[in-house]
């Protein structure tokens, strides 16, 4: 007879990489991640818009629409990559459900912003996600199903790193454009994600899920890949309430 | 950046980047002496320190944990929960109900 259990993340506790090694990949990560919003300036058509001096309020009130939409639905496969987590390690899952536990409502910081900006709750509800919101949410299922969560998680570091680094930027941008009265929510959110040191946190998760040096590749692949698909939605969103517009008047 | 973090009363040195968890201090001693460390939560009480230098060096005190540590007995600032502490510099520990 011998002992069927498994999966229960206790098999090895010991994280792959010790702290310092793990401050040397972190490193090496965010140079990554720098080199990626260097290009993403570059390719990304209205990639600056939301930190330039005027902004298209139709382009803003979408932005603000698909964002809530990809917290409402993301948190869903996020929730589901807590089970994987625990799977593979209890400590990484206990960081993913606290990170988790902050970020789970803050969808409704979006919403009120967008109150602010003049879109009622019902018509947001009344608003399907663009298709390029909806790849982004069967990625991650993807994801969960055949690589497992380290993927998802990976978005949450790339996401959180440009927030910390960007957003500043953005909000003292959107205070002179929007008007600092109307972007309340979006400043509530970057005071979590920077006072709470979320990059930091899900960096710590992320430690936990690197088991050997192929994770290693495949979180730097991770990167590269949601780079894209976010690239997707920012098209999308060009070229629904800018491109379009372009078109007609010419 | 690396701190040392001094472990009595073996006097075993670690040594952490900034703004490392104090939890870390499991991995880096395997087979030593340790901390012990339960729900890392700041809930279960397990891994109450004394801090013997660098009190200021281990991240804010919130308030549930300074009134967690009083009932635990371990009332004043020298006493953490090692679960809730961050490398900010260097400094030396000792789990607080330690006996020789």
């Amino acid at each position: 007879m011998f002992n069927r259990v498994k999966n229960v993340g206790f098999e090895n506790r010991m994280p792959y990489l010790n702290a310092l090694a793990s401050e040397k990949l972190r490193f090496e990560v965010d140079t990554i991640i720098d080199g990626q919003i260097e290009r993403w300036y570059e390719t990304v058509p209205y990639a600056a818009h939301l930190e330039g001096k005027t902004v298209d309020s139709e382009y803003y009130r979408r932005h603000l629409i698909e964002t809530a939409w990809r917290i409402r639905l993301l948190r869903v496969s996020e929730s589901k990559a807590l089970a994987e987590i625990a799977k593979r390690s209890p400590e990484a899952a206990q960081i993913w459900a606290n990170y988790e536990r902050e970020e789970m409502l803050h969808d409704e910081l979006f919403i009120q912003d967008l109150v602010r900006a003049g879109v009622s709750r019902e018509q947001f509800l009344a608003t399907e996600p663009y298709l390029s919101t909806k790849l982004l949410t069967g990625y991650f299922s993807y994801l969960l199903d055949h690589e497992g969560p380290l993927g998802v998680v990976a978005y949450s570091y790339l996401v959180e790193y440009v927030n910390v680094k960007l957003e500043p930027k953005k909000i003292q941008a959107l205070k002179e454009s929007v008007g600092e009265n109307n972007i309340g929510g979006q400043i509530s959110h970057s005071h979590t994600d920077i006072n709470d040191d979320h990059p930091g946190e899900v960096w710590a998760a992320i430690r936990f899920l690197l088991r050997n040096d192929d994770d290693i590749q495949s979180l730097k692949r991770y990167l590269a890949e949601h780079q894209s698909v976010l690239a997707l939605y920012f098209k999308e969103l060009y070229e629904d309430k800018i491109g379009s517009t372009l078109q007609k008047a010419a | 950046m690396l701190f040392k973090v001094t472990l009595m009363p073996h006097k075993t040195e670690v040594w952490l980047p900034a703004n490392a968890p104090l939890t870390d201090l499991e991995y880096e001693l395997i087979g030593k002496l340790s901390i012990p460390f339960g729900c890392r939560a700041g809930a279960c009480g397990v891994c109450a320190i004394e801090v013997i230098e660098g009190i200021n060096d281990l991240g804010e005190k919130e308030a549930n944990e300074a009134s967690f540590l009083e009932e635990l007995g371990y009332a004043g600032d020298r006493y953490r929960l090692a679960c809730q502490c961050r490398v900010l510099g260097e400094t030396t520990i000792r789990v607080a109900d330690y006996t020789e």
